[in-house]
């Protein structure tokens, strides 16, 4: 899809940093394109200068509806990931919809409706689920297992799933869903940064699992290749590159509590009432590995320009 | 037994040899690292620790690494002990007696990749959890696969089932229809009698979840010469592919378990006594 005749754009989970940084993006290569972005927390500062109309909007479907009809969108970009760190728009579409499911749906039967031209979902790849069978090097359609142990992992498993089906079902709206490996950088405050900034974090010494990370403006880059290169399809997004997390723990530069396996859930339970705020599912993608396989996107992309490697990100958390 | 701790214990291997076989592998595995875990800087303390018992304690003989060429294999072994340490024995041949050296990537059970602090040293020689998609992705990178396809049928058997082939699974075959790697037949003689069996508590296995609980006399091998017998490379059936029926499939798997058994066959007739001494 051509960006240069792309004339609105509508971001939802506006108040996060990387929605932020993708309509940086957006704006300095495609100034001509008004972005609406809405979130039910408050409007992220800066705003002004990307050219972005902020609304603090409760998430319900009359709202969205409003919006929809009052701005032709071409595009949606659906950035509102599930984060457990707080504030999250699909906790928010929870405290104001019935269920968090129906919620979302109405958002992408409001797109079919209004005949938005592509959605773009920003889901994760959390979704696959740290499971002690997992081979390495996950594919787009390994089964979704990480609600099995982990039910407030069932959100963003329907989302993605349901983003599936219409990437299948309805033609007509073009959908992307893009399952990102860990997003990091210094304005993004997911799990994984919280963790990699914690002063002593449990680390199992027994076990040394791999991750990959991407730094947040890469990823925002191909939140917008989303847009205007790759077809209508999943997605995993991850550098070729990997690092264990002793390894990542090291160029972050803190220090770590090796704990045996067995013992890092109990440990970050203890921890987690004073110093260690790390939500419960992360731990298992500390006990079992969890890699994705992004030859997928080199098929659509070719090769992955980023313009940071493994080491230069996780720098950028210092 | 004096005779065999007085060499346990000065037996060192050739440093220049040891740094050969790290520099080769360091080309292979540029950041010395792969993302199933192998570990190079791990994987040479490792054959540091281990050279002695390969050298001395096992006083492994190796026939037939000629007919190894310098191209990826699917390696199919017999399993035999009921302490499975003839993936470690074939592991350190290939390493140590066959150029190139290379890792193998042995696959195996969930299992063993849970194991406390062994789960992780495994990984970091070289194993891998034995999955599909991993045997797959490693055989693209060029990768050497050990698979045992009996599984864990192979170990904890009887005496009287000693060195007889139990089940093949298939798998393996249709592997190496996706990679068409040549099949390299292996048969490992000796470790059976590294642990004398008493009984298999299969019950209370099957109660823990555990794959198996064989009971021997010793969890700490004896000291029984072993061979590893290669035998020649078995080319793929090129009319099969990995899509191919079971039927046609475990034709194929029967001739290579077959072979197995004739190398077998072949190795306890020239297998030593218990107490061989090392030949020089």
């Amino acid at each position: 899809m051509d960006l240069e005749k792309v004339s609105s754009i509508l971001i939802i989970g506006m108040a996060g940093n990387l929605a932020k940084i993708t309509a940086k993006e957006i704006h300095q290569k495609y100034p001509h394109i008004k972005i609406i972005g809405v979130d039910s927390r408050k409007a992220p500062r800066n705003l002004s200068k990307l050219n972005v109309k902020f609304l603090q909007i409760n998430y319900t479907r009359s709202h969205f509806e409003r919006l929809f009809r009052e701005h032709k969108f071409d595009v949606v970009l659906f950035l509102g990931r599930y984060a457990h760190t707080g504030l999250n728009i699909l906790s928010m579409l929870t405290d104001n919809l019935d269920t968090k499911i129906s919620g979302i749906k109405n958002i992408f039967d409001l797109c079919m409706k209004f005949k938005v031209k592509r959605i773009v979902v920003l889901s994760s790849f959390h979704v696959y689920g740290a499971l002690p069978g997992n081979p390495h090097f996950l594919l787009e359609d390994t089964p979704l297992k990480a609600d099995f142990k982990h039910s407030d992992m069932r959100d963003v498993v329907e989302m993605d799933k349901m983003a599936g089906l219409w990437v299948d079902k309805h033609k007509a709206v073009e959908t992307v869903i893009l399952r990102p490996c860990s997003i990091v950088g210094p304005n993004i405050k997911n799990a994984i940064t919280k963790y990699l900034k914690t002063p002593y974090a449990p680390v199992p010494m027994d076990f040394n699992p791999n991750f990959q990370f991407l730094h947040e403006t890469d990823m925002a880059d191909i939140i917008v290749k989303a847009i205007d290169t790759l077809s209508p399809d999943v997605y995993n997004v991850a550098p070729d590159e990997y690092i264990s997390i002793r390894d990542a723990m090291k160029i972050v530069g803190n220090s770590t509590l090796p704990v045996p396996l067995f013992l890092i859930e109990p440990t970050a339970k203890i921890l987690k009432k004073t110093l260690f705020k790390i939500p419960e599912y992360f731990i298992s993608y500390l006990k079992f590995p969890c890699i994705i396989d992004n030859s997928n996107l080199h098929k659509a992309l070719g090769k992955l320009n980023f313009k940071y490697n493994i080491k230069e990100t996780l720098k950028h958390l210092k | 037994m004096i005779d065999l701790l007085d060499n346990l214990f000065s037996a060192k291997i050739d440093e220049e040899k040891l740094e050969q076989i790290y520099s080769c592998l360091s080309t292979q595995y540029t950041n010395g690292k792969d993302p199933w875990g192998l570990d190079i800087d791990a994987a040479k303390e490792t054959l540091l620790k281990l050279y002695p018992f390969y050298s001395e304690y096992f006083k492994v003989r190796l026939f037939g690494k000629e007919k190894v060429l310098d191209r990826p294999y699917m390696i199919i072994s017999n399993h035999t002990g009921q302490v499975p340490i003839d993936a470690m024995l074939i592991g350190m041949a290939f390493l140590l007696e066959i150029a190139p050296p290379r890792i193998m990537r042995a696959m195996v059970d969930r299992f063993v990749t849970s194991l406390p602090f062994l789960g992780e040293w495994f990984a970091q020689t070289g194993a891998v959890l034995g999955d599909r998609q991993n045997c797959l992705k490693l055989m693209e990178r060029g990768e050497s696969i050990l698979v045992f396809p009996e599984g864990l049928q192979g170990v904890a058997k009887s005496t009287n089932e000693f060195y007889k082939l139990q089940k093949f699974t298939n798998g393996f075959y249709r592997m190496a229809l996706s990679s068409g790697f040549d099949i390299l037949p292996v048969a490992v003689i000796g470790c059976e009698e590294c642990f004398p069996f008493v009984y298999h508590l299969k019950s209370l296995a099957k109660t823990l979840g555990l794959p198996a609980i064989p009971i021997s006399t010793n969890y700490f091998p004896l000291p029984s010469p072993v061979d590893i017998h290669i035998g020649d490379p078995i080319s793929i059936n090129k009319d099969l592919s990995p899509d191919s029926t079971d039927k046609e499939i475990n034709k194929e798997v029967l001739k290579v378990k077959s072979k197995i058994r004739s190398l077998i066959t072949r190795g306890r007739k020239e297998q030593r006594e218990f107490w061989a001494k090392k030949e020089i």
